[in-house]
């Protein structure tokens, strides 16, 4: 009780957060005075839930938390934070660095657009009065910034763990046969009512039963890791990935392919002025012909990501998948276990870190603020293609609302036009808008 | 035939009982504009942004309609052709020199991020002037072309009014117009204010209608004014290399959020611009090795100092184009303390056929799309059978200073008086664009803040962004803010990442609560 009445009198400032927190026993979330009253009695009802039933834990065998997140990426982490904030005492799993593949190895890592402005200004620049603007550009640079950039972002993230005492597990985490839903981390075992499966995903590679040489390629991981700008680059892909990569080596000065179809790719073998890429080409209307590509420095698989559910051992308390292995949750991210769920690249829909973020909120606000409907809405989702020039997209494609509407019944609205900062410039880039309305309301 | 013709007209107004246009040439002087013989369905004068719009939406409904447009030289002798002020003395070539100050920042980035480029580059005025100027050029072309495909009439004539349905001008040769039509729009705009009570200020200042205009470079200037012209133009003139000085006397941006305006300010002071804060110019002489000396006044200690330049740019201010329209000939009010034209909510002035839109106006926002969506709106009430008003609530505008500032809804003083500071929240955070990151630039100004109301939904009354291109980061909000957006619905958008913009939808801490606004991270 003492409690509450410092939560009423102080507000929402930091020290009375620390204050709720010394406290083991209350859950106080972060609330309008007004709201704490009701806000105690549920969490004090929480509380007062018989704790599963099952065989005592020898000596310090099993630890155990309110909430268990195994990942610490963009997803992992925001719904640990999120739980945390709310009063659970949570717990991040994660065997590499934190941040996960948002902040390591793509999107937060200085993306190549950034490069490619820079570029594209010097470039420009000279129209618009700069006259000895010339540039080359040193890959080494950049990398040692994007980097530095990096391992900053790891120490941030972890701070902010150890700010909201969230627990850091470090190994790799894996379901363990007990009755209770318990993992297991290099020898260690851990429990809780609540577990989210937040691993991500890893880039697809070729098997190498498939096209041989395969593993002679790297992939979006490898990418960032590369020490000089490749000269000769093929890109085998077709998604946002492989167009922005591509993008991002064409504008710097790499010679640079993009193969649409992966599987038209043969054979890759390995010589002593590269790498050759034999493939099959076909000109539309001509017959199929054997091409090869030498001399490649850098060959980069972009055809998709696996999800990283294969090491969990989701078999032992049967966690559903797809033929993919992308774990299969309902609207609310459960799983078909009880206590288990899972958000963000894992789960295969909408692979973007604001989606897995708000999916992973979402989620601790259900299970520990009672709040039965708070799930994430994933329609309307905006994303953005970081190609040359660059796309942004929210709702629905054309091809999806005439599907969905039927085509007298949708309306496009479109334009294009040269943007202002060409009026100057001898290269020139278009703009393309198009709106897709529906219906009388054409909404 | 008066009744009858306007009998007919009522039939969808598409009916017009003059047999042909005349080819080329004009009507006569000496036709009298005796109602039903008018020359026009539809006069517009002003050919700017929302006398055109205006003129070619009438074009697109079957009107007959004729523009004119005259550009009265500046003190300085600066004129321009047909687009009025934001193609050829404002929007335009002020975004353009704009990009060309955000290029130098970039050129300085780029070693940063590997390109291996000497530094420092220099800039060449000439040479970014004369590719701005041509673009004006091509513009005014532009618009000349597309009335000519409209079957719009252009006269480029400084007219006036005779009576309320006719005004007359003289043409390039001396030959004296009359033209008369229905329906008048006065579009004529307004032109930067001289402090004439300054000595020198007429013979040695500039205004902005010369700086784009200029073959040399401005070289170390002083800009004399807080408006957003002032902040805009100081800002790109550093940006390019230039010594450049802002003298402001009372508040910066007068009528924005001040808080928001102080940060512009802020960035530019620690970005070059050297400010002159609580100071009033109070003579400008030239000296012998052709130098203007500037003369000031402390406003606080009294203290007067002095500055040499080779520039100064008035901008302390607009005024309406209206003084030789003779308005009173028609009949047309206009304000007392602005010489605006006063309007109602139908852009009707005191005479029932006669509007106007756009700058000229008293009350409204000088912004191009307000003027061009008044107008079209307007046309199409006159001719279309539309009762649509213009709508001039939640207007958004950017302030193209080097951190660029966007806006849209009330400013936070102005919720705060509106509905009283407990009925008022306000989300704030200050963020760091990710390209900020590896050149090591300086984002202490990268800041947003959202007010709303405190009672749920959280009804959002204004936005406003502070950051790199935040015309673009404020224009998709307006929609929103338009459509009744609440804070709820803000929480509820998902964020598009990595971008500066995303920085609105995770808005999370309130001025109220006193936590650190910084924001760590991704999420």
């Amino acid at each position: 009780m003492a409690l509450l009445t410092r939560a009423l009198s102080a507000r929402a400032g930091p020290s009375w957060r620390r204050a709720a927190r010394a406290s083991p026993g209350f859950q106080l979330p972060l609330l309008e005075p007004a709201a704490v009253t009701r806000a105690l009695s549920r969490a004090m009802a929480c509380r007062q839930e018989p704790q599963p039933q099952g065989p005592p834990p020898a000596a310090g065998a099993v630890a155990s938390y309110d909430y268990l997140v195994i990942g610490g990426g963009s997803g992992g982490l925001a719904s640990a934070r999120r739980a945390a904030e709310l009063g659970a005492r949570a717990a991040v799993v994660e065997s590499h660095k934190l941040g996960g593949t948002c902040v390591s190895t793509a999107v937060c890592s200085v993306r190549g657009r950034r490069f490619v402005s820079a570029f594209r200004s010097t470039a420009c620049a000279r129209s618009y009065g700069f006259p000895s603007c010339e540039g080359k550009f040193n890959w080494r640079v950049i990398k040692e910034k994007r980097d530095a950039y990096v391992s900053r972002l790891n120490t941030i993230y972890q701070n902010n763990l150890t700010k909201s005492h969230i627990e850091i597990i470090r190994g790799h985490a894996a379901f363990t046969s007990d009755p209770k839903p318990t993992i297991e981390v290099s020898g260690k075992k851990y429990t809780a009512p609540h577990i989210l499966i937040a691993t991500g995903g890893v880039p697809s590679i070729p098997h190498e039963s498939q096209i041989p040489g395969a593993s002679l390629g790297i992939t979006s991981d490898g990418f960032f890791q590369l020490e000089e700008l490749p000269s000769r680059s093929v890109i085998v892909g077709a998604g946002y990935i492989a167009v922005e990569i591509a993008g991002i080596l064409s504008a710097l000065g790499s010679k640079t392919s993009l193969m649409i179809r992966h599987d038209k790719v043969k054979e890759v073998k390995k010589t002593s002025s590269g790498l050759e890429v034999s493939m099959v080409t076909a000109v539309p209307g001509s017959l199929p012909v054997m091409t090869m590509i030498p001399d490649v420095d850098c060959l980069l698989w972009a055809i998709g990501r696996d999800p990283n559910s294969k090491g969990l051992s989701l078999d032992k308390l049967g966690i559903q998948t797809d033929d993919k292995g992308h774990i299969i949750v309902d609207e609310f991210q459960n799983t078909n276990v009880k206590g288990i769920y899972a958000v963000g690249d894992v789960c295969g829909k909408a692979l973007l870190t604001p989606v897995a973020i708000a999916a992973g909120r979402k989620l601790a606000h259900r299970l520990f603020e009672h709040k039965e409907d708070s799930k994430l809405d994933y329609n309307n989702i905006p994303t953005v293609v970081f190609s040359h020039p660059p796309i942004g997209t929210v709702g629905l494609t054309e091809d999806e609302a005439i599907h969905k509407y039927g085509e007298e019944n949708v309306k496009i609205y479109s334009t294009s036009f040269t943007p202002m900062y060409h009026a100057v410039t001898k290269r020139k880039t278009k703009c393309v808008m198009k709106m897709v309305c529906a219906n009388k309301e054409e909404k | 035939m008066a009744a009858m013709a306007v009998a007919l007209r009522g039939l969808g107004g598409r009916f017009r009982w003059r047999t042909q246009a005349v080819a080329g040439g004009v009507r006569g002087a000496a036709r009298g504009a005796a109602a039903g013989q008018r020359d026009y369905d539809l006069l517009v004068i002003g050919g700017g942004s929302g006398g055109l719009a205006c003129a070619k939406e009438a074009a697109q409904l079957g009107r007959k309609v004729a523009v004119v447009d005259y550009v009265e030289p500046s003190p300085q002798g600066t004129r321009w052709g047909l687009g009025g002020t934001c193609v050829n003395v404002g929007c335009i070539p002020k975004k353009l020199m704009h990009q060309a100050a955000l290029l130098g920042g970039l050129i300085q980035d780029a070693p940063h991020y590997g390109w291996e480029v000497a530094q420092p580059v220099p800039h060449d005025w000439r040479k970014m002037a004369e590719a701005v100027q041509n673009h004006v050029k091509s513009l005014n072309w532009g618009h000349r072309v597309q009335l000519q495909d409209r079957k719009v009439k252009y006269f480029n004539i400084k007219a006036s009014f005779v009576d309320e349905h006719t005004v007359c001008g003289v043409a390039k040769g001396g030959k004296e117009i009359l033209l008369s039509a229905d329906h008048i729009i006065i579009a004529t705009g307004g032109r930067p204010r001289y402090p004439t009570h300054i000595e020198g200020a007429l013979e040695y200042g500039i205004t902005s209608d010369d700086i784009f205009w200029l073959k040399e470079s401005p070289g170390k200037t002083l800009v004399v004014g807080a408006s957003y012209v002032a902040l805009e133009c100081a800002g790109f003139l550093t940006g390019i290399g230039l010594d450049t000085t802002v003298m402001i006397r009372s508040i910066p941006l007068r009528g924005f959020d001040q808080q928001m305006s102080s940060m512009v300010i802020e960035h530019m002071a620690s970005h070059g611009t050297q400010f002159l804060r609580g100071c009033a110019p109070s003579r400008v002489r030239r000296l012998p090795d052709g130098h203007l000396q500037v003369t000031w006044e402390d406003c606080t200690t009294g203290k007067e100092d002095t500055g040499t330049f080779d520039t100064v740019l008035w901008a302390i201010g607009r005024v309406p184009d209206t003084r030789s329209l003779n308005l009173e000939k028609a009949g047309v009010d206009t304000s007392p303390d602005t010489q605006k034209i006063l309007v109602d909510s139908r852009e009707g002035t005191s005479v029932p056929h006669i509007y106007a839109i756009g700058d000229v106006v008293e009350g409204r926002p000088e912004l191009t799309p307000t003027a061009i969506m008044a107008g079209r709106l307007l046309v199409q009430r006159l001719f279309g059978g539309s009762s649509d008003l213009m709508d001039y609530d939640n207007v958004p505008t950017t302030v193209f200073t080097p951190l660029e500032y966007g806006c849209v809804g009330l400013s936070e003083e102005e919720a705060v008086a509106r509905h009283g500071q407990e009925h008022v929240e306000v989300y704030h955070a200050h963020y760091k664009p990710l390209e900020f990151t590896v050149a090591g630039r300086d984002a202490s100004q990268c800041y947003v803040k959202m007010v709303c109301l405190r009672e749920p939904p959280q009804l959002v009354l204004g936005l406003h962004f502070l950051g790199p291109n935040a015309g673009e980061v404020t224009q998709g909000f307006a929609l929103g803010i338009k459509c009744g957006a609440s804070y709820a619905q803000v929480m509820r958008t998902v964020g598009i990442h990595p971008t500066c913009s995303e920085e609105v939808v995770k808005l999370r801490i309130s001025k109220r609560s006193g936590l650190d606004p910084t924001v760590t991270g991704c999420g």
